[in-house]
């Protein structure tokens, strides 16, 4: 990376000022919102067009170098690392237009490294919304959502094309439209026309290529936001309250039942102290206030048959919650900075079929119960814990169960909590979780899992798109630690 | 203590909580709402490398408090790239519930990091901001003005000396206000008001002090402890109630910044917007309508975001016959800097304070606002020159005068 031929090369591509080398400026990168940290570079570039990214893989491959990629450095298991030293990172948090907004064929494109938020925002000044619901999203980018986290937690169907870079610089868009046919002006359909690529680069973590735009689906606002809340004694109830929710056909994208475990409420939510059981709390969003109330009548219905009680703290905290969520149409909240203040996070999400959930979940709470002993142990207090679970499909049950620690304001604390991140994320995996998050270790230890045909599947792909094996390289390839090879 | 090689970065150290407590989960970089267009000016008017954000910053300084990286004058050039704003410390939103005290003080890890930078490296440090403190050691304020100089503005008006007969306000003009001829009819404005009002007030004219805001940004930290010492002693000394300061700079150092001396200042300290508005309610000022005028408020981050004024210089021109108060989107605790503070107007010879500037004049401009009106002589400066580079297409005026107009 180091020759001066090559920092000239960039500079002529993308200027001067968007290329830097200094050591403090790619130290900036190491660090993200992980616990695992960013990627060590020799040198940073932050491209403005697809046409610039194209230009500087074609340069990169040319010389064997090593390229990772960064949105918003939002992730939870670490950046790529590449090759610690060698790597040319690039930011593409410069390519952060959106291109259009189409209300008739309710799409929007926009350049992959807009932060979401922002992205939102222009889709809701249009009376329009894109299905997020999991995104932190002041702080990952589209591309970074696209590629780091397994069909984009909900975005994955919605996402109707992409335009990606191939590693010799090739630039190809999938997705019905232009892309794929070229008498069709109109990306309007990703499953037209030839096999689904859009899918195949979707929570790839950039290893297959590099994203520079989408268009994505875009919905109509609900001007209508209604939630309830309901306490359970057990867990069995609770599963059965979200067989019942799943077993209905719904046609709004974000109809949630949102669990959190016993006792979880009161850690973070004013007013709940003395909620010891499990709540659940339905949130809904709509076009007309009888259908809201019809909705919610029927959660409430179900609810008490199941077992389940409200109580006024309960109910006063409903109301925050539909005031909080609103209909302003502004995204303001952030999921991930809303635990800033809490200390230290340990994430431990999971992802596990509903089928046989509850004995998984008394597992995972054990070992965690037991890690905590240990921490305690060791001198590193706990401020809180909290755990959250809520279905992604039929057959699936999607959650945390996190641990916030107190600031030591010294490093060993975030080496403790990375440990012991991916010491649940191994267990959880023994236990057959499969995460979300195709990101730095996690993407790893997805790995170790694959089975020998869908590994072979992956390197395939891989070697063909990437011959030289410059895109994120290290990423996947954890393949020591399985005991199949 | 950790040593940096030959450095020891003592003052970073003292703050390395902050530097810990930042998740680095980059909201203070990245965040977009309807009322905050983004969140870092420096940021947003740069190349945009990570190292222009408070989280780049924060990485950075972590990495210098164990070892990971370097001092190097490259380096000392990045940590005086930042307004020290702190809408990334809004934005971010992180607060220690008990105390209320921001979890990630960016404004006082990047000032940390410039005053070790400073008593390690001065040679590295750009000889404007030298200049400054050789200034001050000279004439104890930073723009080398003589001691007549700093009371040259209340020449041929009768106004109380302090030190002489006691008044249980004092009017603390500051070393900028009395900077300029332009600058300095402000302060003899603000003393007419004031004595249209019956208030009985004093100034300290030619021995008024600076008051180390300047040089405490710009990381002269044993100067500044040294002036605020030595300033709380002589403030005490004059009996008054209260100090009332014409400039958001010297506001937010009398009130905040001189809380960490062992001495406490006794005299409450207020922005003069804090003290007209009890005025204008009392009537004792009849304001009258000279023009109308829709005009927008420029929050100066010194008494904005890090005092909390926002309401009161609102209440002043909403009691302003013939003025339309309108606001921009990114308005009050959002407000995006004007480019001046933190010694930005130095940082590459004032290019990217100005046009950081422009983008405060175009949000006033985006909203139909036909004057920009400030409260802080840095902001006004600033802006000023952002609009003559813009072919003056909207003034900038300061609070003062749009007071003083409506008396006339």
């Amino acid at each position: 990376m180091h020759t001066k031929k090559m920092l000239q090369s960039l500079q002529e591509i993308v200027g001067k000022e968007f290329v830097t080398t200094d050591r403090f400026a790619t130290f900036a990168y190491s660090e993200d919102a992980s616990n695992f940290g960013g990627t060590h570079a020799a040198g940073v570039v932050r491209p403005g067009s697809t046409e610039e990214v194209a230009l500087i893989l074609s340069l990169a491959n040319r010389q064997r170098i090593p390229v990772v990629v960064r949105g918003g450095g939002a992730s939870i298991y670490g950046q790529p690392k590449g090759i610690p030293g060698h790597n040319l990172l690039l930011d593409m948090t410069r390519m952060n237009n959106v291109k259009e907004i189409n209300p008739q064929s309710m799409t929007v494109t926009a350049q992959a490294g807009i932060i979401m938020s922002k992205l939102e925002l222009a889709c809701r000044k249009e009376g329009f919304y894109i299905f997020t619901p999991f995104v932190p999203n002041h702080i990952v980018s589209l591309g970074g959502w696209m590629s780091g986290v397994a069909g984009s937690a909900g975005l994955w169907k919605d996402i109707i094309s992409m335009t990606v870079v191939l590693a010799d610089g090739t630039v190809v868009t999938t997705g019905g439209g232009p892309g794929t046919n070229r008498h069709q002006p109109l990306v309007y359909n990703r499953t037209l026309g030839g096999p689904d690529f859009t899918g195949l680069f979707t929570g790839d973590g950039g290893s297959f290529g590099i994203k520079t735009e989408a268009t994505v689906r875009i919905r109509k606002y609900p001007p209508f936001v209604r939630a309830g809340i309901m306490e359970f004694a057990t867990l069995g109830n609770v599963l059965a309250m979200m067989e019942r929710h799943v077993q209905r056909d719904t046609s709004f994208p974000f109809d949630a039942l949102l669990v959190f475990g016993a006792g979880a409420m009161e850690n973070f939510a004013v007013g709940t102290e003395g909620v010891k059981a499990f709540t659940v709390q339905r949130m809904a969003m709509g076009y007309s206030s009888d259908e809201l109330d019809c909705r919610l009548a029927a959660f409430h219905a179900d609810a008490q048959e199941l077992g389940g009680t409200s109580n006024p703290a309960l109910e006063a905290m409903a109301v925050a919650m539909e005031a909080s969520t609103g209909t302003e149409g502004d995204p303001g909240m952030d999921w991930m900075a809303l635990f800033n203040g809490f200390g230290r996070a340990a994430w431990l999400p999971f992802t596990l079929p509903r089928e046989g959930f509850a004995d998984v979940y008394h597992q995972l709470l054990a070992w965690r119960e037991e890690r905590m002993r240990a921490a305690d142990e060791r001198g590193y207090r706990c401020n809180a814990t909290w755990e959250f679970f809520t279905v992604s499909d039929q057959s699936t049950i999607i959650g945390e169960m996190d641990v916030f620690f107190e600031e030591t304001h010294e490093p060993g604390l975030q080496a403790y909590a990375r440990d012991l991140m991916r010491d649940f994320q191994e267990y959880a995996h023994r236990l057959g979780s499969i995460d979300v998050y195709n990101q730095g270790f996690m993407a790893d230890l997805n790995a170790t899992c694959w089975s020998p045909g869908f590994k072979g599947l992956f390197q395939t792909v891989k070697t063909s798109l990437d011959p030289n094996n410059i895109l994120n390289p290290g990423l996947w390839s954890d393949l020591k630690k399985d005991p199949e090879r | 203590m950790i040593a940096m090689g030959r450095n020891v970065m003592k003052e970073l150290e003292k703050v390395r909580r902050y530097i810990y407590n930042c998740r680095k989960c980059g909201v203070c970089s990245g965040k977009v709402t309807s009322k905050v267009p983004y969140v870092c000016p420096v940021k947003e008017s740069t190349a945009g490398f990570d190292h222009f954000s408070s989280r780049g910053k924060t990485v950075i300084a972590q990495g210098l408090l164990e070892g990971a990286i370097s001092p190097s004058a490259e380096l000392a050039e990045v940590i005086y790239s930042c307004t020290l704003c702190g809408n990334c410390m809004t934005q971010c939103g992180s607060i220690n519930q008990d105390t209320g005290e921001a979890l990630v003080d960016t404004t006082k890890i990047v000032e940390a990091m410039r005053a070790d930078f400073l008593q390690n490296h001065p040679k590295w440090i750009d000889p404007a901001y030298r200049s400054i403190l050789s200034s001050t050691r000279q004439y104890n304020n930073p723009w080398g003005l003589s001691r007549t100089e700093k009371e040259k503005w209340a020449k041929k008006m009768k106004i109380k000396n302090a030190q002489k007969e006691p008044s249980p306000v004092l009017l603390f003009v500051g070393c900028t206000m009395a900077s300029s001829q332009e600058l300095s009819s402000r302060p003899r404005k603000a003393a007419e008001i004031m004595s249209t009002a019956n208030v009985d007030f004093a100034i300290l004219g030619k021995d008024e002090p600076c008051c180390g805001s300047v040089q405490k940004r710009i990381g002269d930290v044993p100067l500044a402890r040294e002036m605020m010492e030595e300033n709380i002693n002589l403030f005490n000394s004059l009996g008054c109630e209260a100090i009332v300061t014409l400039c958001a700079g010297c506001a937010n150092m009398l009130k905040n910044d001189y809380r960490e001396s062992k001495e406490k200042l006794k005299p409450r300290v207020l922005h003069i917007v804090e003290f007209l508005p009890k005025l204008i309610q009392e009537r004792k000022l009849q304001l009258r309508e000279k023009h109308s005028l829709k005009a927008t408020y420029h929050d100066p981050c010194h008494i904005g975001r890090h005092m909390g004024i926002y309401d009161q210089p609102r209440a002043i021109l909403n009691a302003l016959p013939g003025v339309d108060l309108i606001e921009r989107y990114a308005t009050k605790e959002n407000t995006i800097c004007c480019g001046a503070g933190g010694g930005m107007r130095i940082f590459e010879s004032g290019s990217l304070a100005e046009k950081i500037g422009h983008a405060a004049l175009k949000s006033a401009m985006q909203v139909g606002a036909k004057a920009l009106v400030t409260a802080c002589p840095f902001c006004e400066m600033n802006l000023d020159a952002a609009s003559r580079s813009l072919n003056n297409q909207i003034p900038v005026y300061d609070i003062i005068d749009m007071v003083y107009e409506a008396l006339q």
